[in-house]
Order: structure tokens, then C-alpha cells, then sequence
């Protein structure tokens, strides 16, 4: 994902510091409140309320809760209905959408249609300007035939637009009223259909918005919700132990136990939806070599890394498929951690010693810097001439975009859509961000489970993909870490895997007295 | 008059060098040290996308051209559109100046108000307890790390003691962390000044003079010593005025205060060009604007420079 927060300036320093100092016990308070505000602390300030502006953590968890889409995937993986009641396949390039009645946005102007198709036309209206631009590359054009019906034709047969509909570039913006004020004062006064609406907003300090009553969906428990940015992890977890937030976003692993000893409050994850992995230049000699990745994979013990530097909170992947996921295979055993058998693939491979670079960046991704120590070490006791290089994240944003990486790089893809598509097929793919490696087998399957909507044929082709991804490893998985949130006890929710923070009525709700 | 008038003019000149100077170097080093279009687009972006949006920035024309452009604009008080904000840089930098001046304020008049008078007292009582004491914790003051102490307040004071907010901005609660620990490093090197200073002038021919003219050791030090030490306390203060002002990056971070060294950081990570160039700006010109008024004072406080 771009633009993501997780840049913590000087978090260590701020983590030794925060442990030196512990905590007195205090009297356990009540686990239940009248309070009727929500106040969320999260680690960067909102960039931009109009959805289409961005796609980073920070925006998104505030967006999804300003607009709906037509399909809303619920924290347990699965897909809802949303601003559509029920939608069908009408033909192998026509997905057919009927419209919740009723619906009216915060301003008071009635949903219909064609907010839906104007919404999703301007994702990729190249005047609009969105960062959105690739969501719905597969659609070809759309049809609003009466208010309450809209036809979707992709380009090819694409199983997976409801699912992109639920992510961002889906969320619907009000057609009227965006073309009457335009895109900036859309973005300084947004509305939506969700159930919170806005009231103001203090850039780098909060944002206040209030419970839309007439939501479709219910009111939701509280009358306002606040959204605060603090920066730096310590004061974050401060403020939720000291009662001033009710929740935080972007807990730290070695702060989960502070907030749990705390009486009050609780450390609450939902498993990350994508996976951390070394991405490969597999261009590169020896890394051209599966026999040397294979080595490089065996030669990491993932079990030593989720329980020291994650304290526990993640799972070893077993494949380039996240748990969570359409077609992930929990059959597959965990990735193996077997040094002999990894000096004896290196041996066969006929590696020399030649260096073999992992270029990190500090705090991109949680624990990047630490893990590629770990794994330099853990691959020099294989024998591999391992060297970690430190990048910035514009030099990194560059490396990406030239694929001009020496070695190895922390990549965290995430998984849009719930599915390998979304996941590894979008950044590996011909063309992806992360082609560096090609075989035409591994191809010809990608692109048929792509076009394919028959869920048989293309578990069939990711089972396939999934023993040619682990001959060759175009990508090293590490690890699949939980995103931790800190919340009082009295908070009831639950998070979401994709990082968006809905406070709906199914989700969430203040335990009263 | 026509000597002060000269004086002034000259300093005015500097003064434009200097703002001109600046904006060069942080222009030329943000060009150096990266594009802001990869971080703008998805990973996946296609490469016509990159090539359209850098268009849009205009950063696809060559250097000198986008130098002169850059000049020009600045000149006009206009530093551009902010990429990430998608509004004016001079806009989105003085949204966050109130709070910085604010902070950078309150840290001044506190570590103003503290270190003089604890400069003076150390000086008078040369090498008594109360000496050694303060000077150990101007010592402490000075070299503690900003970010540590910051967490430091925050555990103790807000966490332990529940007496202040952890962090943010709202009424004077809100301000007494973060300005003590913005101050407490301008603090330190105050105190430490203002005791040299007056100690030098305690050594002077005429405050020997004024103490054989029986004159009690108060009015000595307040008549007498005071304003012969002004100069070199000026000088400092100004300049660490001119530092508190600059946006104090660790501080704002810490406390989650929404100013414009977050801003800072913010847009270096962004690769906002625009919105650092203005932030770059607006600070240098409120330093030049502080040491200008610092000259002027040094008139003021010692007719010699005047007539110089």
C-alpha cells in the first residue's frame, strides 16, 4: 500500500525509554461507560477525506466509515451486502447490481444509480486525478438503467468486481453534490451515506464527526467520533492508558503487554490481511538460482523471529497465499527451517560465496531493520554471504518503480480483495510491480484464474501456482503479523483485517451499565 | 539618523541574501534527494501514470527552468501547490504557524523568565552551593535529549501523577509539557550565558568603582552590571527565539502538537517540494526578522554601537 503511516521517527528510542519507566498499578476503574464519544488516536493525521485521494491506512480507516460501498466485507472475511442488496453474474461479462432503496446521503440528496456509476467512472477518469486509478481496470463501461439497478460490463469475465467493490476506489461519493461544490471543497466538506458525517477538521490534530441518525445500517452506539493523530507509539499507548482515548491504532508488539497489564485496557489483532516478505530480484546471479532460494528460505527460522520480535504476534505463511484468504491451503505445513538441508541445496547450487543484499528500509514495514539482522545472521550460519543495506523510503519508492533492488526488500502486500489475485498475482504478475522473475506454466495459470469465474478451476490453479511458487520463490515469505489495536475494556469491536477501522453496528459497541 | 538608516539598509540587504540563499539550498537538495512521484501512485501504477502525474507537477521540465519558475513564484509570495495537499504550500504552512508560535512563545518566556534571574543569582554567589547546583542542572538541561525528556514529562507527569494531557493541542494544559521541554534547552544555554556575562562585568573597573562608592551590592548588580551584560544575553536569546520558532520537529512529534516542524517532517517524507521549500522559507525569514531586530536592539541597549 502507498503512503502507509508506519513511520515511527524515532520509535526505539521512544520503546527503550517507555520500558525503563513502568507503570504503578492503579485501582481497577469500570469496564463499562456512559461515555457518548469515541476518541481514536492513530499514528499519522488524515490526509484526505475524499476517498479516491488515497489509499493510505490513515485515510481509509476514516473514509469507510464516511461512505459505504456496494459490498461491505465484514471482519470475518467475508463479503455483505451494502449500498447493494444482492448482485449477480447475467452474463460471463455482466455483473448485474440492484440498489438499496431509501438511502440518503448526509446532505440530504437521495442515493440512486447514478452516483453509483458516476462514483466509479471517476476512479478512472484521467481528469479526476484519483489515486485510485487501477481499481477497476477491468471494467469496460456502466449502465444505470433505473434508479435502483446498475450493470456492470468488464473487459473480460472478472470474479472478482464485487470484491474490488468492497475496497477502496469502491466507496460511493455523491454525484450531485461533488460536481456542484468540486473536488476541493468535496474534500474540505465531505459527505457521504456512512454512519458517521462530518463536522470539522484540525489538520494534525483531530478530525470531529458526529452519528449520522438516519443510517440505513442503524445509529451506531456513540453520538460523536474523534479522530486524533499521535505519532509516536509511547505517547499513543500514554494517552489510551491514561484514559484519554479510547482506542489506538498501530500498537507495537513490545507495548501489547503494558496495555494488558494495564487494569483498564486490552490489546485486540486481527491477522494481517497479506503477508511480509522479502521480494527477490530473481535477475540477479545467484538469486537467478531456485536451488539458492530455496537455501535462503530453509535458511530462515521463522519460529525464533514471530516469538522475539514479534513476541508472538504473527503466524509462519506457508505459501505466497495469506491465511484469511480465497484458496489458501491450510493443509500445507508451515515454511520449513532446516540449516543442513539449506547448506546442502547452496552446495548443489554451487553457490561461491558471491553477496547476497537486503536492502531495508527503518520502519516501512514494523520490525523491517530487526528481522533483516536477524535473517543476515541466520543466513551467515548457513554460509550465505548475507549483507543488509539501509534505503530511505524514496529511495525505496524509486527502486520499486526502476525494479533496480540489488538483492532482496521488505515488501508487505496486502490483500485487497480477499484473494490471491489481489494479492500475489497483482504484484508478481507480468507487468506487476515485482516482475522480476518469469515461468510461462506459472503464467498461463495466473492469467486464466484471473478471466476465470469458476471457483473449482482456479483453486485447481492456484494449488499448482502454489508448488511452482515454492520451487521457485519469486518472493521469501516471513511472516503474517496481526495488526494490534489498544482499546479500553469498555470498547466492544472488532477489527477488520484490512486495516479499515469500521465502527458499524455489527462491529462495534461501548459495553454500558 | 542617515548612519541608522545606512545600518538598517545594509542589514536589509543581508537579509535577502541570506532568505535567497536558503531557499536555493533546500531546492536544490530536495531535487537531490528524490522524486515524490513513486509515492504519490500505487505500487502497481502504470508507467504512462507516472509519466502523466509528473507532468502535472510540472518536474519533467528541465532544472534551470524549474529553478527560475521557482524564483520567480517566491518572489510573488507564491511557493506553489502542496502535491500531497493538493492546495497552496503558503496556505497549508501558515495553517500550522499559529500553533508553532504559540509553543515556540510560551518555551521562550518560560526559559527566559527562569534562566536570567538563576544566570544572575549564580553569578553573584560565584562558586556557592546554590552556583554548582544550578549549573549542574543547566548541564543536564542542555545535554538531555529533547525526545527523552518529552517522554519523560509524559510518563511522570500525565501517566504517574494524572495532572497534565499526554498530548495535542487545546487550552494552557495542553501547552505546559511540551513548552517545558522545547524550553529547556534554550533554557540552559541562557543561564549559562547570562552567569559568564555578568561574571565578566563583575570584574569590571566600575563596578569596583561603584562598590567603593559604598553602593549597596544590589543596586551594583541591578544598576550597574545589568545592562553592561545586556548585549551578549540578547544576542543568545534572540538566536534561541529564532530556534524555538524554527519548529521544533522532536517536540511537536512527541506531543502529537500540530505545528510546522511535524509539517516538516511530514513533507521531506511526502517529498512535498513545495510545502518544505515555504516551510524552509517562513522559518529563515522569521530567524533573519529576529536577528534584525536583535541589531536594532544592540543600538538601544549600547550607544556605542550606534554611533559605530
Amino acid at each position: 500500500m502507498t503512503g502507509m503511516t508506519r513511520r515511527e521517527l524515532i520509535t526505539g528510542a521512544a520503546a527503550a525509554t517507555a520500558g525503563a519507566v513502568a507503570v504503578l498499578p492503579r485501582p481497577a476503574r469500570a469496564q463499562t461507560t456512559q461515555k457518548r464519544e469515541l476518541i481514536v488516536a492513530q499514528g499519522g493525521d488524515i490526509a484526505f477525506f475524499d476517498p479516491h485521494m488515497s489509499t493510505s491506512s490513515n485515510d481509509i480507516r476514516v473514509s469507510f466509515n464516511v461512505y459505504d460501498n456496494l459490498t461491505s466485507r465484514h471482519p470475518d472475511g467475508k463479503l455483505y451486502p451494502g449500498l447493494a442488496t444482492e448482485w449477480k453474474l447475467t452474463a460471463p461479462t455482466t455483473w448485474t447490481f440492484k440498489l438499496r432503496p431509501g438511502v440518503k446521503f448526509h446532505n440530504g440528496d437521495p442515493f440512486s444509480s447514478s452516483d453509483v456509476k458516476s462514483s466509479i467512472e471517476r476512479t478512472y477518469d484521467p481528469a479526476a486525478k484519483t489515486r485510485v486509478s487501477t481499481v477497476f481496470s477491468t471494467v469496460d463501461r456502466i449502465e444505470a438503467p433505473d434508479p435502483g439497478t446498475v450493470v456492470f460490463h468488464t473487459k473480460k469475465p472478472d470474479p472478482l468486481l464485487p470484491a474490488r467493490l468492497a475496497f477502496y476506489g469502491g466507496q460511493i461519493v455523491p454525484e450531485k453534490y461533488l460536481k456542484s461544490l468540486g473536488p476541493d471543497t468535496f474534500n474540505q466538506k465531505p459527505v457521504g451515506t456512512g454512519p458517521i458525517r462530518f463536522v470539522s477538521w484540525t489538520k494534525d490534530d483531530k478530525a470531529v464527526l458526529e452519528a449520522n441518525p438516519d443510517y440505513w445500517g442503524g445509529k451506531i452506539d456513540v453520538d460523536r467520533l474523534i479522530v486524533r493523530a499521535i505519532p509516536e507509539t509511547a505517547p499513543r499507548v500514554a494517552a489510551l492508558l491514561k484514559g484519554e482515548v479510547d482506542a489506538i491504532t498501530q500498537l507495537a508488539p513490545d507495548h501489547g503487554d503494558r496495555v494488558n497489564a494495564n487494569p483498564t485496557t486490552r490489546m485486540i489483532g486481527a491477522l494481517y490481511a497479506g503477508l511480509y516478505v522479502l521480494a527477490v530480484n530473481s535477475k540477479v546471479k545467484p538469486l537467478d538460482n531456485p536451488l539458492v532460494k530455496q537455501a535462503l528460505s530453509l535458511g530462515i527460522d521463522r519460529d525464533i523471529i514471530v516469538k522475539e520480535l514479534w513476541r508472538g504476534r504473527g503466524i509462519v505463511p506457508n505459501s505466497m497465499i495469506a491465511k484469511g484468504d480465497n484458496h489458501f491451503d491450510a493443509s500445507l505445513p508451515p515454511l520449513k527451517y532446516d540449516a543442513r538441508e539449506a547448506r546442502d541445496r547452496l552446495r548443489k547450487a554451487g553457490y561461491k560465496g558471491e553477496e547476497i543484499v537486503i536492502e531495508t528500509t527503518v520502519g516501512y514495514t514494523a520490525n523491517d531493520k530487526s528481522m533483516s539482522e536477524a535473517i543476515q545472521a541466520m543466513w551467515r550460519d548457513i554460509g550465505v554471504n548475507a549483507k543488509v543495506e539501509q534505503i530511505e523510503y524514496s529511495v525505496r519508492a524509486q527502486k520499486l518503480r526502476d525494479k533496480s533492488f540489488k538483492g532482496l526488500w521488505w515488501s508487505d502486500p496486502t490483500s485487497t480483495l480477499s484473494d490471491p489475485d489481489g494479492m500475489f498475482w497483482r504484484l508478481l504478475g507480468p507487468g506487476g510491480p515485482q516482475d522480476y522473475w518469469r515461468h510461462a506454466r506459472f503464467d498461463e495459470l495466473g492469467d486464466a484464474a484471473r478471466f476465470s469465474v469458476d471457483e473449482k478451476f482456479r483453486a485447481q490453479a492456484y494449488k499448482e501456482m502454489t508448488q511452482i511458487f515454492l520451487e521457485h520463490f519469486p518472493w521469501v515469505p516471513v511472516i503474517q503479523p496481526y495488526e494490534d489495536y489498544g482499546i479500553q475494556k469498555y470498547v466492544e469491536w472488532t477489527p477488520n483485517p484490512n486495516q479499515q477501522f469500521e465502527i458499524r453496528r455489527f462491529n462495534f459497541r461501548f459495553r454500558r451499565t | 539618523m542617515r548612519e541608522a538608516l545606512l545600518f538598517g539598509g545594509r542589514r536589509l540587504a543581508r537579509a535577502g541574501v541570506a532568505l535567497w540563499l536558503v531557499s536555493t539550498v533546500v531546492f536544490v537538495v530536495m531535487r537531490l534527494s528524490g522524486d515524490p512521484v513513486p509515492l504519490l501512485l500505487p505500487p502497481d501504477a502504470p508507467r504512462s501514470e507516472i509519466f502523466r502525474v509528473r507532468a502535472e507537477l510540472g518536474l519533467d521540465r528541465p532544472l534551470p527552468v524549474q529553478y527560475a519558475t521557482f524564483l520567480g513564484n517566491v518572489a510573488r509570495g507564491d511557493f506553489g501547490r502542496s502535491i500531497h495537499f493538493r492546495t497552496p504550500a503558503l496556505a497549508v504552512v501558515l495553517d500550522y504557524l499559529p500553533a508553532t508560535v504559540q509553543l515556540g512563545l510560551t518555551a521562550f518566556l518560560l526559559a527566559v523568565a527562569v534562566a536570567v534571574p538563576i544566570g544572575v543569582v549564580s553569578a553573584v554567589h560565584r562558586n556557592s552551593p546554590l552556583d554548582h547546583a544550578a549549573m549542574a542542572v543547566a548541564l543536564v538541561g542542555q545535554s538531555a535529549p529533547t525526545f527523552f525528556l518529552g517522554i519523560l514529562f509524559i510518563l511522570l507527569v500525565s501517566l504517574k501523577a494524572g495532572l497534565l494531557p499526554t498530548g495535542g493541542r487545546g487550552d494552557w494544559h495542553y501547552l505546559i509539557l511540551p513548552a517545558l521541554t522545547l524550553g529547556i534547552f534554550a533554557m540552559a544555554s541562557i543561564a549559562r550565558l547570562t552567569r559568564s556575562a555578568v561574571l565578566e562585568v563583575l570584574r569590571t573597573d566600575y563596578v569596583r568603582t561603584a562598590r567603593a562608592k559604598g553602593l549597596s551590592e544590589t543596586l551594583v548588580v541591578a544598576k550597574h552590571t545589568l545592562k553592561n551584560a545586556a548585549v551578549p544575553i540578547v544576542t543568545i536569546t534572540g538566536l534561541q527565539f529564532g530556534v524555538l520558532l524554527g519548529g521544533a520537529v522532536v517536540t511537536e512529534t512527541v506531543f502529537a502538537w500540530p505545528g510546522m516542524g511535524r509539517l516538516a517532517i511530514q513533507s521531506i517524507y511526502n517529498r512535498d517540494y513545495p510545502v518544505v521549500q515555504c516551510v524552509v522559507f517562513i522559518s529563515a525569514a522569521l530567524f533573519v526578522v529576529i536577528n534584525f531586530a536583535v541589531d536594532m536592539l544592540y543600538g538601544v541597549l549600547d550607544p556605542r554601537i550606534r554611533a559605530r
